[in-house]
């Protein structure tokens, strides 16, 4: 250790991508055994700095000391030579391995076979997994495998990767990104194990409550820049959530009182199909008024998914009706929904939302790039898709390192979703799903989001907002209905409603005025 | 010998060099690179093992056993070397894997086909594309062979059977016991996660490869001792590309290719046996040559649905894409 006590210290860190500056002279120093948080808007540059840390990309500029000592940190395996760990955004897990199989992966350990034959000794890893598990409280099943998992055990088998490989610093980018609230709660409780066994953590997160519950000391960064660094207890979330958009951000949307008209969506008895060939989506009926934010509610997998998909035209329905307009649009194509006047914001951004392969001006021109404007007899039009990408980039304030070229998948998730957003409001058409519009985006740009989505309700669309945060429900929506095991189950004015009854209603119980307790009903629960 | 006995004995000797060769594309395809090369390595290896073979017996009595062994080993280092084109298209210069597989294999039959010409002409001395090989001895296991039925597999037994079933073990031990078979796998599967364990995703795949290239030359040496007698154009036949087909329909995994090899193979000899049996003329021997064939187009349709190839097969990697 240094006299600086720092175990880490990276000095002037500059790393340039081309055309655009993704660390900015950055200097901080980590102290050993803290839970030291990175936080900044998408895009900021985290995710860059660590891996620079990591060793997966060369700084251009600047100098890292480890425990006092200059080191060049020139690949991952350096790195977790050094001790360094890192749990990536996207897991890094051979899918058909088991558990034990992937922790070991690279760092076997061996037995001889007839004396001489090097193979790997199985039973012993299995038995080194399973204590090492018990030993941080980070339960799994050492034979199970990956495919059959679900996020929150991927994860905490890349913590045990490694953990398996002594990593003394260990990095989390967005870690909580993919889970479910208890799931976080769960997570949070071992890091704070970990710091308390004599690991150093590094954390980066845009959420400000996880910041103030579980760090020490938090950096945040601003377009490759170092803002500052906080001491956590004495900072408040309001001058952290200044700090990183560098702007102030008000909490609560100031949204006006709604004002519904017509009628534009009408769903009847629609029942609707799930992957496994169950119904998941039962007998629902509602409607959505022009000038009207109707915002369904629900715990994960009891149905959103697929009442989406089917009102956008990607899942057909096995009975009951859509009515858009007092029209029939139950058996349109896509197209011809999206003609009829349905914008669509998936869920899946990267697989539904967008051609990740595409540019960004292609994307941007997705849904119309065929008609006069983008297209003249059939042949395409670059110089329109160029000039609607450069008004949109313009218009919805979409960084990305190229512009117009930029092909969506090097772009940062944030603005993948501002440009989901912009292609389909620019279609300016009667009915918007949004469909859990601000997954893993940063408050900035959450608030954004949720101003977006209001401004098209005063100009006159339905919104229908299916979302799994209750807060986002409560701050945005009109009208609320929840949805339990594929029924909706209560839909009411969203002045009428305190979260607490969503909240309930979300766990199926069930709407019965006096008489009797509260029943909980089985089944949907989170996948 | 009864008909039965000659269906199992030249049903095995045709199926086993085609297994080993499927291990070979085991190996390839489980590392993350297609394999439709093996068509081209198994020929190519036949020609090298069937050059050193005919230049060993003008020095060699010939009763000896040893050119027979030195042009396997020759064959293995022949198809080794020749899958370095592979390898270099796929990894180094980052081609599509299908594309390269065809010019492998199109590259081999000319190269060979003109290489023998001119050998011939230059060093024997007479015009052919051919070298031509004995047959190899064959033995029978004294006892074993005298059991009904099944005694057959002991009869009259190549040479290169038994040493394809005990490098067919050794390679199923490398692939699943091993460290570098855990790699391996792990690098056809998830290239980016073997690559962050600290595993040389590019130097798995080119050893998987130039595995492939000696496994598939075993073969090609194996059918120039046994069904052709000799190295000459008539060794690219399409077993290579019945190999691919076997192990896909053996999912990738070993025990369950030996299977589709078998049935390859016992339905070759057996539709040999049938013309014999009719007393129909041997040009109906071409016929027979389809069912393995036949029968592919048919095992298709059943088992396409449910295949599950290595996930990141045919990808090209690329370190920096997330
Ligand atoms: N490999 C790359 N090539 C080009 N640009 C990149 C690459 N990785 C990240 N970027 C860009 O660098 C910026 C910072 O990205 P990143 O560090 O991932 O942000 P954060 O993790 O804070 O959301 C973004 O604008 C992103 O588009
Ligand atoms: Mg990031």
């Amino acid at each position: 250790m240094s006299d600086s006590g720092y175990i880490i210290e990276m000095k002037h860190i500059t790393k340039r991508f081309p055309g655009l500056i993704a660390n900015d002279d950055v200097s901080l120093g980590i102290r050993k055994g803290e839970i030291f948080a990175l936080l900044g808007e998408n895009g900021a540059g985290k995710s860059t700095l660590m891996s620079v840390l990591f060793g997966m990309y060369e700084p251009d500029e600047g100098e890292i000391f480890l425990r006092g000592e200059k080191v060049r940190i020139a690949s991952p395996r350096k790195a977790t030579e050094m001790g360094i760990g890192m749990v990536h955004q996207h897991f890094r897990l051979v899918s058909n391995y088991t558990i034990t199989e992937n922790i070991i992966l690279g760092s076997e350990p061996l037995k001889r076979v007839l004396g001489f034959i090097p193979c790997v000794n199985m039973k012993k890893a299995e038995a080194d997994i399973a204590a090492l598990s018990e030993k941080y409280g980070l339960k799994v099943d050492p034979k199970a495998v990956i495919s059959d998992l679900n996020v929150s055990t991927q994860q905490r088998v890349e913590i045990l990767k490694m953990l398996y490989r002594d990593a003394e610093i260990l990095i989390f980018d967005e870690p909580t990104a993919v889970l479910t609230p208890q799931e976080i709660e769960f997570l949070l409780d071992i890091i704070r194990g970990l710091r308390d066994s004599g690991k150093t953590v590094i954390i980066i997160t845009h959420k400000l409550e996880e910041i103030k519950s579980v760090a020490d000391r938090c950096a945040v960064l601003n377009r490759g820049k170092l803002i500052d660094v906080l001491d956590v207890a004495t900072t408040s979330t309001a001058e952290m959530a200044r700090l990183m958009v560098g702007r102030e951000v008000s909490f609560t949307s100031d949204k006006t009182e709604a004002q519904p008209k017509e009628t534009v969506l009408k769903v009847e008895g629609l029942t609707v199909e799930g992957e496994a060939g169950n119904e998941a989506v039962k007998d629902v009926s509602f409607e959505i008024h022009a000038g009207e934010i109707f915002a369904l509610a629900g715990v994960s997998g009891n149905g959103q998914n697929e009442l989406a998909d089917a009102i956008a035209g990607l899942k057909t329905a096995v009975r009951g009706r859509i009515y858009l307009n007092g029209t029939d649009i139950t058996d349109l194509s896509i197209r011809k929904r999206t003609e009829a006047g349905v914008a669509y914001i998936p869920e899946d951004r990267h697989n539904v939302g967008l051609v990740l392969p595409f540019t960004l001006s292609e994307n941007l021109a997705l849904k119309r790039y065929y008609k006069d404007g983008f297209s003249k007899k059939t042949i395409i039009d670059r110089k329109a898709f160029e000039e609607n990408g450069t008004r949109m980039i313009e218009e919805f304030d979409i960084r990305s390192s190229r512009g117009n070229k930029t092909v969506t998948a090097a772009m940062s998730g944030g603005n993948q979703q501002k440009a989901i957003i912009a292609r389909e409001i620019a279609l300016k058409t009667p009915l918007i799903i949004f469909m859990q519009p601000t997954r893993g985006l940063d408050i900035g740009a959450i608030s954004n989001i949720h101003k977006q989505m209001i401004a098209e309700r005063d100009r006159g669309a339905a919104v229908l907002l299916i979302s799994l945060e209750l807060d986002e429900i409560m701050d945005c929506a009109d009208t609320i209905g929840v949805i339990f095991d594929g029924r909706i189950n209560r839909i009411a004015k969203a002045s009428e409603l305190s979260v607490n009854e969503v909240g309930r209603f979300m766990m199926g119980v069930e709407d019965k005025q006096g008489g009797g307790t509260n029943k909980v009903r089985t089944g949907g629960t989170a996948s | 010998m009864s008909t039965l006995d000659t269906i199992i004995i030249d049903g095995l000797a045709f199926a086993l060099p085609m297994f080993i060769m499927a291990i070979g594309g085991i190996f390839s395809e489980k590392s993350g690179i297609t394999n439709l090369a093996l068509e081209g390595l198994q020929g190519f290896g036949a020609f090298c093992g069937g050059l050193t073979a005919v230049l060993m017996l003008r020095s060699f009595e010939g009763s000896s056993q040893i050119p027979y062994y030195v042009s396997f080993i020759a064959a293995i280092a022949g198809g080794m070397i020749y899958s370095l084109i592979h390898v270099a298209l796929c990894i180094k210069f980052r081609a599509n894997q299908v594309i390269s597989g065809v010019v492998v294999n199109i590259l081999a039959v000319a190269l060979t086909v003109f290489l023998a010409k001119r050998i011939n002409d230059g060093v024997f001395g007479q015009p052919s594309n051919k070298f031509v090989l004995e047959t190899s001895v064959r033995f029978s296991v004294p006892g074993l062979s005298r059991i009904p039925v099944i005694g057959a597999i002991f009869k009259n037994v190549y040479p290169f059977e038994v040493m394809i079933i005990v490098i067919a073990a050794l390679m199923w031990f490398v692939m699943y016991r091993t460290p570098f078979g855990m790699h391996l796998r792990a690098c056809g599967d998830n290239p980016h996660a073997a690559d962050a364990a600290g595993i040389n995703v590019n130097r798995v795949r080119t050893i998987a490869v130039m595995i492939s290239g000696g496994l598939s030359a075993i073969a090609g040496m194996s059918y120039a001792y046994s069904i052709t007698s000799n190295f000459s154009p008539d060794i690219f036949l399409g077993y290579g590309y019945l190999s691919i087909a076997a192990l896909i329909f053996g999912n990738w995994s070993v025990l369950p290719t030996l299977g589709a090899c078998l049935i390859f193979g016992f339905a070759r000899s057996s539709g040999q046996a049938l013309i014999t049996q009719l007393g129909m003329p041997s040009s109906y021997n071409d016929l027979v040559r389809i069912l393995p064939y036949l029968l592919t187009l048919l095992l298709l349709i059943f088992f396409s649905k449910h295949n599950n190839s290595p996930r990141a097969l045919g990808e090209i990697y690329d370190k920096g894409k997330r």
